[in-house]
């Protein structure tokens, strides 16, 4: 059993390896008011490319953190120029979606170029430990604490005393009058990003060497512990970025002393929310406060939606419902399920994220409660399974719901971060309550699919089912819409202080967004257990709730057929084309960017 | 460059201006003389902080030219424009708030690289806003409204402009500031300064400015020399309610 000195110090080195990456999202967000999801996936690629230089071109120490710094500056700085400056002048939505797709491609290079399996990767530094206290210390520790201190130190000469800091400063409190002053913002982002790049790479060797381990999983949970860093010491504040990573670092590590390993994530993503509902701004926010986010009307891009005449809609729906009486494959039809099922989850987010504007990156976790609930009521409870997947429904409407709600005060960028924190924490609480969801051995054995007693095996039947709920949902959703509800829900996306103004009660109405979106994606969930007959904490993950955004966007926020046409198209194209499982990602990743660089709208337009 | 004393510093001829579908500017021409203040006159939504920002290369025109000193400004951008000669106060001063006082006058001199003529600009504009003397080390966003004009003013004189251009360098100030303000565009002015302001309080501007344009829903409907402007019943009625008392 280790000591509290060593549950502190390791709080502290973690925390500094957080700071690292949380320092240099909040450059980014200072000057471009921007989420940098691509974080993570710089670390990791600083973690891989440390692995090159160690393992395979045997570079000193020294060395190795100079090769990984000027690489990650250089990944940095083609992300910048290439992915985001276009964007410069598109909605606010759009860079935040486009480091999302970053990120995803990189991930994905990464995981083609050195595999998925993980590797070693070694410290190069003595293995010993000297007595501190009742703690132990290592050379590694050191290490970390020195680049942690040096970086800042170099970071706070940079800012104060040269030119280009001071622009980066001057762009990060006021861009326009930094530019009246003659500042080339171009230049300051990309300082700003290669200076983000160089530390976070170094942060993702100096993990990697921590744990003697890397692997392509490292970058969602770098973005994550970043994000919550830095939101946590106040988004854009540098200083806040450094203090909010001890605090987050020594809040794990105690958090982890206490209740196990396992709980190490559910404490720092429950600081993060406990952050956002209580201080928004941050723990160390000053007075003044950086510009609020804008209207969510801003944040989406406006277009005239694209009206499809309703003769055409059925006879597509026609069209699909006869399609299992044609000698079509098995695997056609499997295929067509899963766009069935991606599309109820793509209803539920466009309703959410586009016509009410709550740009939500947790969607899955509406999903996993929605089929651990309809799981656990035809297993324990012997609940007929038509009834358990309602309930599912209902499950996730209500919880979801609730969940949600602490967030409804925010805007922008900070929903979609909280509805991030509490997808992960929904997964966290899956794996941590043992007694109910069986933890990390997941449910086994759940009972096919059965309406009014009959069991629907077949894929045919499974197929009418699943697409019938679909378009039952579709139909209300349009209903809905077409309602003084939906015109009530548009209001508040485009100008909620008008909204406000007209006596709208904003709680009310996200309420009942999430209430019925909740209800369209736990029976996409519940249904989604029946079929895979097994489920664990990770059957429904963040690449699931990107998926959907990314589902969502194709089709055009808001947009109903637009929600079904998108699921369709992203899971429909790559079995067309045949497309390696491990290439999907990658795709899922380039369509995203293309889609905010020249169609932000979507196929059909948004609503 | 043959530049001759008549023709005009700043000019914008027949500039159309457009936020999406809706059209700013209409055919808007407007000349600023070496050395003289010009004050653009116009109440909310006329067009005239769009016409500060087409200047400084903020927003793009749809149609039409601007030149500066003979030459086009147009796809030039913000921080190139400023670099030809062209300082701003902008609307409501935006200071860099959380930068001290001294910070921010030296932003002004961000497109120098002489160290010692800065330093001794900085010297001059203590001589000139004596105020900021005390307050050199504050945080900017700390000062009152009057204080944080004086910086904003300080600033824009650090580039060593050849024309300024202030958005409503009165707004929001109290009436001893006000005067104060005026007076010191005037000062700035005979130094060989020109300036070109945005106003909204007509009596005020028409008092300091030798020529003056107002603009009414992207239209300029009257232009001239500011006394002649000042007595014009037109004017009169619009903007200074009927009397002077103003």
């Amino acid at each position: 059993m280790s000591s509290w000195l060593d549950y502190t110090i390791n709080g502290l080195i973690v925390g500094n390896v957080y700071a690292l990456v949380a320092v240099g999202l909040a450059l980014i967000f200072g000057v471009s008011r921007l989420i940098n999801f691509a974080q993570g996936s710089i670390y990791l690629v600083g973690a891989y490319i440390g692995w090159v230089a160690v393992v395979q071109l045997h570079t000193p120490l020294p060395l190795t953190i100079i090769v990984v710094a000027v690489a990650a500056a250089i990944v940095g700085l083609i992300i910048e120029r290439f992915g985001l400056r276009p964007l410069q002048n598109s909605v606010r939505i759009a860079p935040l979606l486009a480091t999302i797709g970053i990120s995803f491609v990189l991930d994905q290079l990464v995981m083609l170029t050195f595999s998925p399996n993980p590797r070693a990767l070694p410290s190069q530094l003595p293995d010993v430990r000297f007595q501190v206290g009742g703690g132990t210390i290592g050379p590694l520790d050191l290490l970390i604490a020195g680049v942690g201190l040096t970086s800042a130190l170099l970071l706070f000469v940079f800012l104060r005393y040269s030119k280009l800091g001071w622009a980066v400063r001057a762009a990060s409190q006021d861009r326009d009058a930094a530019m009246q002053m003659g500042v080339d913002v171009n230049r300051v982002n990309q300082a700003v990003f290669g200076i983000a790049a160089a530390l976070g790479g170094v942060s993702g060797m100096l993990v990697g060497m921590y744990y003697n381990q890397i692997d392509t999983a490292m970058s969602l949970q770098a973005t994550l512990k970043g994000v919550v860093a830095e939101v946590v010491g106040g988004a854009g504040n540098v200083p806040g970025a450094v203090i909010g990573s001890l605090l987050l670092g020594l809040v794990e590590s105690y958090g982890v002393a206490v209740f196990g390993t396992s709980y190490r994530n559910l404490f720092a993503f429950l600081l993060l929310v406990v952050v956002l509902v209580l201080r928004p701004n941050g723990l160390f926010a000053s007075a003044r406060q950086a510009p609020p986010e804008p209207l969510t009307g801003t944040f989406i891009a406006p277009s005239r939606p694209v009206r499809i005449p309703r003769w055409a809609l059925a006879v597509a729906s026609a069209g699909f419902a006869v399609l299992p009486l044609f000698p079509v494959s098995f695997y056609v039809l499997q295929t067509l399920i899963n766009a069935w099922l991606l599309g109820m989850l793509a209803l539920s987010l466009t309703l959410v994220a586009g016509t009410i504007g709550q740009v939500s990156l947790g969607h899955a976790a509406l999903l996993a409660i929605g089929a651990y609930t309809s799981a656990l009521l035809s297993l324990a409870l012997n609940v007929p399974v038509g009834l358990a997947v309602i309930g599912g429904g209902l499950m996730s409407a209500a919880l979801g719901t609730l969940l949600i709600s602490p967030s409804f005060r925010l805007r922008g960028h900070y929903v979609s971060i909280a509805t991030l924190a509490i997808g992960e924490i929904v997964s966290l609480v899956i794996l941590n309550w043992e007694s109910v969801t069986r933890g990390p051995i997941g449910i086994s054995g759940i009972p096919p699919l059965s309406l009014f007693g009959y069991d629907l095996i077949s894929p045919t039947s499974i197929y009418w089912f699943s697409f019938a709920v679909m378009v039952v949902l579709a139909l209300l959703q349009g209903r809905l819409l077409d309602s003084h509800l939906g015109r009530s829900f548009r209001a508040i996306r485009d100008d909620d202080v008008a909204a406000r103004a007209y006596g709208l009660s904003l709680n009310r109405y996200k309420s009942l967004a999430f209430i019925f979106g909740g209800f369209a994606a736990g029976i996409s969930g519940g249904i989604a257990a029946h079929l895979y007959s097994y489920i664990n904490h990770e059957t429904f993950n963040t690449q699931q709730s990107i998926l959907a955004l990314t589902v969502v966007i194709l089709g055009g926020l808001g947009n109903v057929v637009g929600a079904m046409l998108g699921a369709v198209a992203l899971v429909g194209l790559p079995e067309v084309f045949r497309i390696a499982a491990e290439y999907r990602i990658l795709i899922y990743g380039i369509v995203l960017l293309l889609l905010v660089r020249f169609r932000p709208q979507g196929l059909l337009g948004t609503m | 460059m043959t530049t001759s004393a008549s023709e005009p510093l700043l000019a914008l001829s027949d500039v159309n201006t457009f936020y999406g579908q809706a059209q700013v500017h209409f055919d808007l021409s407007i000349t600023v003389a070496r050395g003289h203040i010009v004050c653009l006159l116009g109440g909310n939504a006329s067009g005239k902080s769009t016409t500060m920002k087409i200047i400084l290369g903020l927003v793009k025109p749809r149609s039409g030219e601007v030149t500066f000193d003979g030459a086009s400004l147009i796809g030039l951008t913000t921080p190139q424009i400023v670099r030809r000669g062209i300082a701003s106060v902008p609307e409501a001063r935006r200071l860099f708030a959380d930068m001290s006082v001294r910070e921010n006058i030296l932003m002004g001199a961000f497109v120098r690289n002489d160290r010692e003529a800065i330093a001794q600009d900085l010297d001059r504009m203590l001589t000139l806003f004596p105020k900021l003397g005390q307050r050199l080390s504050q945080r900017a966003g700390s000062l009152s409204g009057g204080e944080q004009q004086m910086v904003a003013m300080a600033r824009a004189l650090m580039s060593r402009p050849r024309m300024i251009v202030m958005d409503e360098p009165t707004m929001g100030l109290s009436p001893l500031y006000v005067d104060r303000v005026l007076e010191l565009i005037r000062t700035i002015n005979q130094e060989g300064v020109s300036v070109f302001m945005v106003e909204q309080n007509a009596s005020l501007a028409l008092e300091i400015a030798h020529e003056a344009y107002v603009l009414q829903t992207g239209r300029i409907v009257l232009s001239g020399p500011a006394r002649a402007l000042k007595d014009d019943p037109r004017i009169r009625d619009a903007y200074l309610g009927g009397s002077e008392a103003a």
